[in-house]
């Protein structure tokens, strides 16, 4: 029970703050007696689909040769097919804008039917290779899916995962042309990250811009920053590090600007910290001596900490 | 903790409330207003994001400075003299930080408390170093004097932090002496209603309060792991002790070990269930989970894949006929319970799935397995829930 709020709903109540009809519900609430069991159902939901997916990996691995092929996909089938059964059942109609929640396990149970769908196509692909030498397409074809899927659907979750399953179609087809080419290419995987970086961003701006789905911008334009500072991150180790720790800076600079523009205090802190992470390389790289070193990082993160509390002057993230 | 500190957090508890409540549409702008100003909050406090940096470049900041000074210090007393200088620095400096300069929930004050408490044990811990007969003697006096530490800390700040270090340190001391086990179970017990009782009260402050519950999850975990089969058979908390002084438990209290493992979380989730306490619902769900795959430890008469999606789906199952059960009753309520959000942050929520989404059901851009020179075609690697289904 919160004893303090429950005091103050009283207080507010007897000074006509809070109308009787809501301080009573506010009341019951900090009073315990009235208690929300839905962030525990989603989280015991969320389990469940995790552990029907493992357990279903492992089914497919473990069971390939002895259960044979018909009966895996018929299986298979008939879980996509009632999950998505169930789902077309609650699902709102379709809507470019937000649609509201009709049970709190829809985005589980679509989440599990699309993932059970990779699953029977990757099946398919292993036992069947219809996609032949192109099988790294298959993760694009999932990635498409998922993308349809979440449109469809109005499902932010479903969308994080069509971006990060395109993200890992790139990094599959990178891994082949490394193989291919006989050469160690790390590079190419920093390519094909920031691009999808750069297409995910474009498409955030897109959704936004368009008034379609605007409300999977963010979804978009965080995974894209991270792609293209991930990237240029990863770089620092490299040939010309001080040169991709200027890229790192400078990229630092545009995130964290936006953020302040757009009062989202997630982009100020990947903006923040890859910016220390870009001087730090600096002078890394620089081969300076390691008291001034010790230095650096003994006095520059206290400015940054004075610098966040004049940031959190102008712009108040709410507590 | 400061009367000025405990009635700032006292009406930061409310105006949080009043926010959700706004949030929620439960209220207006201009109530929101009238709340914020009958409850003002005098403490500078920061947003999650910015709380986090701050702590993080905080401790960065604090140990490499602290790494110029050791740098400085020539021999193992002079170190230890100057952790312990530097601890006593940091106190006054956590002082200065939640008394004039009124931080709270800022990320720089959990840094500087916490560092103190941690410089303050490596000091001591380097200086009885040299005193002791063995490491085996320094360890019980270390885990004392942090949780003593750690306590005054948490009662002085009133930071949950501590106050899970200090239970922590409390039951690892316990663990050390000969019947640790015993102890565990005889010091839960015995804390446990107390700490329900405190992390109730409204004689405390929310700050305190937090602080108790964390103890609170600490002891019953403590006290779960005590009576765990897993535990009593592979001796896990004997372990701790000096070898020798704590004899392994014997075969004749093993079946009472097995009935715990079972019903202790039950007994949790019952209570929980039974007295509307959402938080130990979650640790009686979480106790749960630990039972069954303790069991699975022990019985194999089904395959791990079918224990997995059959609990997936018993799970899935639960979740639905519970969400219509309670939907179901009178006002969407029964018992107390409701499905529905209530006041929760809708947003927040939505972030840690996507970011939970991401990181345990996003596929692993690998090359496929056993791929031999000319290249076949087939495979790929669906990695949903974690699992490696490579085909």
């Amino acid at each position: 029970m919160n004893a303090d709020v429950a005091d103050a709903v009283r207080a507010l109540e007897r000074a006509g703050t809070l109308p009787s009809e809501k301080a009573r519900l506010f009341s019951r609430v900090a009073r315990r007696e009235l208690v929300s069991a839905h962030a525990e159902l989603r989280l015991v939901a969320y389990a469940g689909v995790l552990l029907v997916t493992t357990g279903v990996g492992l089914l497919v691995r473990q069971n390939l040769e002895r259960i044979g092929p018909l009966a895996i996909a018929s299986v298979l089938a008939l879980a996509v097919l009632g999950c998505f059964a169930w789902v077309a059942r609650q699902a709102p109609p379709f809507t470019w804008g937000e649609s509201a929640s009709t049970h709190l396990a829809f985005d589980y149970i679509l989440l599990l039917g699309a993932l059970l769908t990779a699953a029977l196509l990757a099946w398919v692909e292993a036992k069947f290779t219809p996609l032949g030498d192109a099988w790294p397409w298959h993760l694009l074809l999932v990635a498409l899916l998922y993308g349809l899927l979440a449109l469809r659907y109005d499902s932010r979750v479903v969308f994080s995962l069509a971006l990060s399953t395109f993200a890992a179609w790139r990094g599959v087809s990178a891994s082949r042309l490394h193989h291919a080419l006989w050469t160690a290419s790390p590079d190419l995987v920093r390519v094909n990250a920031a691009a999808c970086g750069l297409l995910f961003l474009a498409l955030g701006a897109l959704l936004a811009a368009r008034r379609r789905k605007a409300h999977f911008e963010p979804v978009a334009t965080h995974l894209g920053w991270l792609l293209l500072l991930g990237a240029a991150a990863s770089a620092l180790g490299a040939r010309a590090g001080s040169l991709w720790a200027l890229v790192l800076l400078a990229l630092a600079g545009v995130v964290a600007a936006l953020g302040v523009r757009q009062r989202r205090f997630s982009l100020i802190a990947f903006g923040v910290l890859s910016g220390y992470v870009a001087l730090s390389a600096l002078l890394v790289l620089s081969d300076a001596a390691a008291g001034l070193l010790f230095w650096w990082f003994s006095l520059t993160p206290l400015g940054v900490v004075a610098l966040l509390f004049v940031g959190h002057r102008m712009l108040q993230e709410p507590s | 903790m400061r009367e000025e500190a405990k009635r700032a957090d006292r009406h930061r508890e409310v105006r949080t409330a009043a926010r959700a409540w706004r949030r929620a549409g439960a209220i207006d702008q201009a109530t929101l207003a009238a709340i914020e100003a009958a409850y003002p909050d005098d403490r500078a406090r920061l947003g999650p994001v910015f709380r986090t940096l701050a702590f993080v470049f905080g401790v960065l900041a604090l140990d490499a400075f602290f790494g110029v000074i050791a740098l400085a210090t020539h021999g193992r007393y002079e170190f230890g003299v100057a952790c312990l200088f530097f601890a006593v620095a940091l106190v006054a400096a956590t002082e200065v930080l939640t008394g004039p300069l009124k931080r709270a929930d800022s990320g720089i004050e959990t840094a500087t408390a916490l560092l103190s408490v941690v410089w303050a044990l490596v000091g001591m811990g380097v200086l009885l170093e040299s005193t002791l007969d063995s490491e085996r003697e320094l360890l019980p006096l270390l885990l004392g004097a942090g949780a003593l530490l750690a306590g005054a800390g948490s009662v002085r700040w009133g930071s949950p932090v501590l106050a899970a270090v200090a239970s922590a340190s409390i039951f690892l001391l316990l663990g050390q002496s000969p019947g640790g086990r015993a102890l565990w179970v005889l010091v839960a017990l015995l804390a446990v209603p107390l700490l329900i009782r405190g992390g109730e009260s409204a004689a405390f402050p929310p700050s305190h309060r937090r602080s108790l519950q964390v103890g609170l999850v600490l002891a019953i975990t403590a006290l779960y792991l005590a009576t765990n089969l897993v535990s009593w058979d592979r001796h896990w908390l004997e372990s701790l002790a000096v070898p020798g002084a704590s004899p392994a438990p014997g075969p004749a209290l093993r079946p009472l070990a097995v009935v715990l493992t079972a019903l202790v979380p039950l007994l949790v989730l019952a209570f929980a269930v039974a007295t509307c306490r959402v938080l130990l619902v979650d640790v009686g769900v979480l106790l749960g989970v630990a039972s069954l795959v303790t069991l699975r430890a022990y019985v194999h008469l089904v395959p791990v894949w079918a224990v997995l999606a059959g609990s997936g789906a018993a799970a899935l199952v639960a979740v639905l006929g519970l969400r219509r059960w309670l939907a179901s009753g009178a006002g969407g309520e029964r018992g107390g319970f409701t499905a529905e959000p209530l006041f929760e942050d809708a947003g927040r929520r939505r972030s840690a799935e996507m970011v939970g989404a991401l990181v345990t059901l996003g596929p692993q851009p690998a090359a496929r397995p056993a791929e031999a020179p000319g290249m076949r075609p087939g495979g790929g690697q669906y990695g949903g829930g974690g699992a490696t289904g490579e085909f």
